[in-house]
């Protein structure tokens, strides 16, 4: 809010005095707004008030409810006045003060008669008022005046009338509605104004949605249109290439703009729309440079090469003094240079990001990272300029994001490794933020062991020790115990360092710090205390707590979240194996959502809590069930009747070693039906492998309460084994009196053909991530592996299709992004990772290839704990 | 949806807001944004140059006229060339009720007239009339000469 304005200096020009709301005070000018109620109104100095209780409301000062009910009862007697000036005043203030329900009333007599009145001025915004400040009981008794409106003769009077539409649909869309006859007939006007607010309003009316702009703009919802009925061929390209040629500036961009929207639009499309938005680059408007290059900076994630053309003028913009121009131009350019330009384009960079904000910077380090992704190659100079920011100061945002790329960069290019965890070290040296600190450490503890020389990151972990709060202090001394534990040659020293630790001076207060923070529990002493028994061998350590305390997690952190909270303290101990380890699919929206960031530090990408555990418990409840041992997985349901049928069923796929359990979920969708005795008869005849074992049936079914019944088979131990069932519902159905809802006693046997379900060889293998691909199938053993070559033909297409149908012939986690494929790839290579039956890792390099005749080849190694697993993975994609 | 236009004096202390569908918590966030924009940028810049900057979604377009800033802050539709249409229809109008590129004192003399331009201009955050003959007429209620 303004401070009170005070009197300038003397040697200033004379009118600019003194202002003329100097020492104005709410209560003095509420005095004031008496004036309005005096018999012989003075036109001039009502509007003068007006304009000071507008300066207040415009300075953010409020008033009580009394006092603008009271501003708000004398207001309304300036109607009387038939000064022009003063009552176009009267319908702004009665906007601004924007009146409550039971004062309005006051107000309708006044704008009604103004509505009905001669004078055209007097309709339009006495209509414009009313909308403005009209609940929805009000607009029913002014809805006839409305209508009319919108078909008055006087342009300013319909536009009025059309625009309050434009904005009462959102509040009052059912009355709105009603008036499409007038909007159509405005439509044809003879004014173009309202013609223009007609079709905003009618457009509106039929999307929803709408932009009510001028001119230009107007062709905002043209090529939106164009879009979305039409994906081939594009009338409206030809009318947009030659708005590209227009004298309005705005016209220009918005058209080039629209064709860099197309759906699939193509880079021949695209050429001239680029070639004036090169031309806006060198425009002295900083607005049109703005416009340009944001635009561009789209276009370069989809097509950078059609935006190549233009980085001579995007370079010369990096030193532009808008700064957010600066950062699009840099931005792009990461996303369209070439590798031979990149040490001109980091030097350029350097002496740019000294002087723009974090929110900039934080783009600039993402640009970087994925550009280094890229260009492998270049890792050398885009890790040096990450540590060198790194450095500099900044927020913890602004860290987090070079930590992350760092780490990223370290993940993904082998020989950026160990550059990159001495950036890290140095980095903790002189880091101010104790998360960093203690995620860079974890890190050094999982990445530090595997190096040539790993002892000499040793210094920089125990100097934490040393110089720390209790949280870093804690997380150093597990680092350094990860050290002792993977390698054997520094373990006599890490001792030493750990038993200094002992000494560790932190006291109660620290302990509720760690307590709280660290995940373990442990104090700086204890943990010292436990890992110096648990590598000394001073007391027998069981080999599942070396591997809990050394060995990675490789249970989702949220299904332990989930499993720890559901745990209610008891005798019997919290069992870490009962804690499910399928990450759930996400829904498929969220899968699509685009943009989505590689995850750094941070845990790897988990989905919602899985409802395998729920299943589990409902079967162990059915006795019949009750010996089939531990539920590996269970299946997303299978629908077996189409949508909106008499009885809809699907089908969950519980695998268990020896068994595998059909889930059928029925729901009886007539009222009139009660159903009894449902089963499903299960003809397995195309699954000779499988026999059957148990028939569970639903005893009664009624309307809209969905029940269960299930059908169990014996399959070969611990095999993927596959087969197709055919499916027949049988049950006995009862009339039910629908006023009485009692069912006849009397019932009919009847038969309902479902569809045929198929046992897949996806369904005995668990989507488990892993955080770390690379560092996985290193552990694995070599001997394992198992590599075979496989034509996949030709793909309609390209590779991404081909990636996508080995994913779900396996069913295995795509890990690291890689299940995308760039658009124009002619190779690429996924990732897979999962836990098949009995439990054995394995994990999938699926390398693909793209042949001149556009036939796919691709080369499937595979790693796991177990070579008949090896095995398995190949002839499932063989018979697939 | 045009999110705000807001006028400031010299040393930052606004002289007119107004806000559409902002929250009345952000306000506070929104004008300390803006004034320390217009600070940090718009020193030596000249009369009716344009500026802009984005802010997450949101686009902003400012100026500096006479001794008074303006700010014009836009999301979707009114991005930085759609709010650079808005400003130029308010800065024509300030011109024209003012007579010249305004002194602070002048603004405030013109306060109530420079308010209904604005209600002419922007109506519940969309732009609406464009030209300063128009809004000129349209603020004495008298009709405009051309449709």
């Amino acid at each position: 809010m303004a401070q009170p304005l005070v009197k300038k200096d003397d040697d200033r020009d004379d009118e600019a005095d003194y202002s003329p709301f100097m020492g104005i005070e709410k209560g003095a000018v509420l005095q004031e707004a008496r004036v309005f109620n005096d018999p012989q109104l003075d036109a001039r100095r009502c509007s003068q008030v007006i304009t000071k209780l507008l300066y207040l409301l415009n300075q953010g000062e409020t008033f009580t409810k009394v006092e603008a009910t009271e501003v708000f009862f004398s207001v309304t007697k300036l109607f009387q006045s038939r000064d022009l000036g003063l009552r176009r005043m009267v319908y702004l203030i009665i906007k601004e003060l924007s009146p409550s329900a039971d004062e309005v009333i006051i107000v309708t007599s006044s704008l009604m008669k103004d509505m009905n009145s001669k004078t055209d001025m007097y309709r339009a915004n006495a209509i414009r008022v009313l909308c403005r400040i009209t609940d929805g009981t009000l607009l029913t008794q002014i809805e006839r005046y409305l209508k009319q409106a919108i078909v008055d003769k006087n342009p300013v009077v319909a536009s009025a009338a059309l625009v309050s539409g434009i904005h009462l649909l959102q509040t009052n869309p059912e009355i709105v509605k009603r008036w499409s006859n007038e909007v159509q007939e405005a439509v044809q006007s003879r004014a173009a104004l309202v013609q223009f607010h007609a079709l905003a309003l009618l457009h509106q009316l039929d999307k929803g949605k709408c932009s009510l702009t001028f001119g230009p703009m107007s062709l905002d919802p043209l090529y939106k249109s164009g879009n979305s009925t039409q994906s081939g061929d594009r009338p409206f390209y030809d009318f947009l290439e030659s708005c590209l040629r227009h004298k309005s500036e705005m016209v220009i961009f918005e058209a080039a703009k629209a064709i860099t929207d197309l759906n699939g639009v193509t880079s021949r499309e695209l050429t001239p729309a680029i070639t004036v938005l090169q031309l806006f680059l060198s425009s002295s408007k900083p607005v049109l440079r703005f416009a340009a290059v944001r635009t561009l900076n789209k276009v370069a994630m989809t097509h950078p090469m059609a935006v190549t053309n233009c980085n001579i003028d995007m370079e010369s913009l990096i030193s532009d003094q808008n700064r957010s121009i600066a950062t699009l131009a840099i931005t792009t350019l990461l996303k369209t240079g070439n590798e031979s330009s990149v040490d001109r384009l980091m030097k350029q960079i350097t002496n740019f990001m000294s002087d723009i904000a974090d929110e900039f910077k934080i783009v600039v380090v993402e640009a970087i990272r994925s550009l280094c992704l890229k260009f492998p190659l270049k890792y050398r100079s885009l890790m040096n300029f990450l540590s060198n920011i790194l450095r500099e100061e900044g927020g913890f945002d602004y860290k987090k994001a070079i930590v992350d790329s760092i780490v990223i960069l370290i993940r993904d290019i082998p020989d950026a490794k160990e550059s990159g965890l001495l950036h890290l070290c140095e980095f903790i040296e002189d880091c101010e933020f104790t998360y960093l600190s203690t995620q860079i450490l974890h890190f050094l503890g999982i990445e530090g062991p595997k190096t040539v020389d790993p002892s000499k990151y040793i210094r920089y972990i125990y100097n934490r020790v040393h110089l720390e709060n209790a949280t870093v202090r804690a997380s150093a001394v597990s680092t350094l115990a990860k050290f002792g534990a993977s390698v054997e040659e520094l373990q006599p020293r890490i001792f030493v360092l750990l038993r200094r630790c002992l000494f560790d001076s932190d006291d109660e207060v620290n302990f509720y710090i760690i307590s709280y923070i660290a995940s373990l529990n442990y104090v700086v002493r204890d943990r010292a205390t436990l890992y110096l028994n648990t590598l000394g061998g001073d007391i027998e350590i069981d080999k599942d707590v070396r591997d809990f305390l050394f060995g990675s997690l490789d249970i989702p952190l949220v299904n332990l979240e989930t499993s720890l909270k559901k745990y209610e303290p008891s005798e019997e101990a919290f069992d870490i194996n009962l804690v499910p380890r399928e990450v759930k699919s996400q829904p498929l929206a969220e899968k699509k959502a685009p943009g989505k960031k590689p995850t750094g530090l941070g845990a790897p990408p988990s989905g919602p809590p899985s409802t395998v555990d729920s299943y589990e418990r409902q079967l162990l409840s059915i006795p019949e069930f009750a010996n089939f041992g531990k539920l590996f997985k269970s299946s997303a349901p299978v629908e077996l009747t189409e949508a909106e049928t008499e009885y809809a069923v699907n089908v969950v796929k519980h695998i268990f070693d020896t068994h595998v359990v059909f889930q059928y979920n029925c729901t009886n969708t007539i009222p009139e039906q009660l159903l009894e005795d449902v089963i499903v008869i299960v003809d397995a005849s195309e699954a000779e492998e499988f026999s059957q074992v148990i028939t569970k049936p639903l005893r009664s079914l009624p309307y809209d309460s969905p029940g269960q019944t299930f059908v169990a088979f014996e399959k070969p131990e611990g095999l993927p084994t596959t087969g197709k069932f055919s499916n027949i519902l049988k049950f006995i159905v009862k009339e039910v009196d629908p006023t009485s809802g009692e069912a006849e006693d009397d019932g009919v046997e009847d038969e309902y053909q479902l569809e045929d379900l198929e046992v897949v060889a996806a369904d005995y293998i668990l989507k488990v991530g892993v955080s770390n691909f690379r560092n996985a199938w290193e552990s694995l053993d070599p001997d394992s592996e198992r590599v075979d070559e496989y034509g996949l033909g030709q793909r309609g297409d390209g590779l991404s299709e081909a990636v996508n149908t080995v994913i779900n012939i396996l069913g295995m986690q795509p890990c690291e992004g890689t299940e995308t494929v760039p658009p124009n790839s002619r190779s690429h290579t996924c990732l897979l990772s999962g836990v098949f039956i009995g439990g054995v890792k394995v994990l999938v390099r699926l390398s693909f290839g793209l042949d001149s005749t556009k036939d796919v080849a691709m080369k499937l190694a595979v790693r796991s704990d177990d070579v008949n697993v090896s095995d398995a993975i190949h002839e499932i994609v063989a018979s697939g | 949806m045009i999110l705000a236009v807001l006028f400031a004096n010299a040393e930052g202390n606004i002289l007119i807001e107004r806000f559409h569908g902002v929250p009345a918590e952000e306000r506070l966030h929104w004008r300390s944004f803006l004034v320390k924009l217009g600070a940090d940028n718009l020193k030596g810049v000249k009369n009716e140059e344009l500026l802009v900057a984005c802010h997450k979604s949101v686009y902003i377009v400012y100026t500096i006229l006479g001794d008074v800033s303006i700010y014009v802050v836009g999301k979707d539709e009114y991005d930085e060339l759609a709010l650079s249409e808005v400003i130029f229809t308010i800065t024509s109008a300030v011109k024209d009720v003012c007579g010249k590129p305004p002194t602070e004192r002048r603004f405030l003399d013109k306060y109530g007239r420079i308010c209904l331009c604005l209600d002419e201009i922007v109506w519940k955050g969309y732009l609406e009339n464009t030209e300063k003959d128009r809004i000129k007429r349209l603020i004495r209620l008298k009709p405009p000469t051309e449709f």
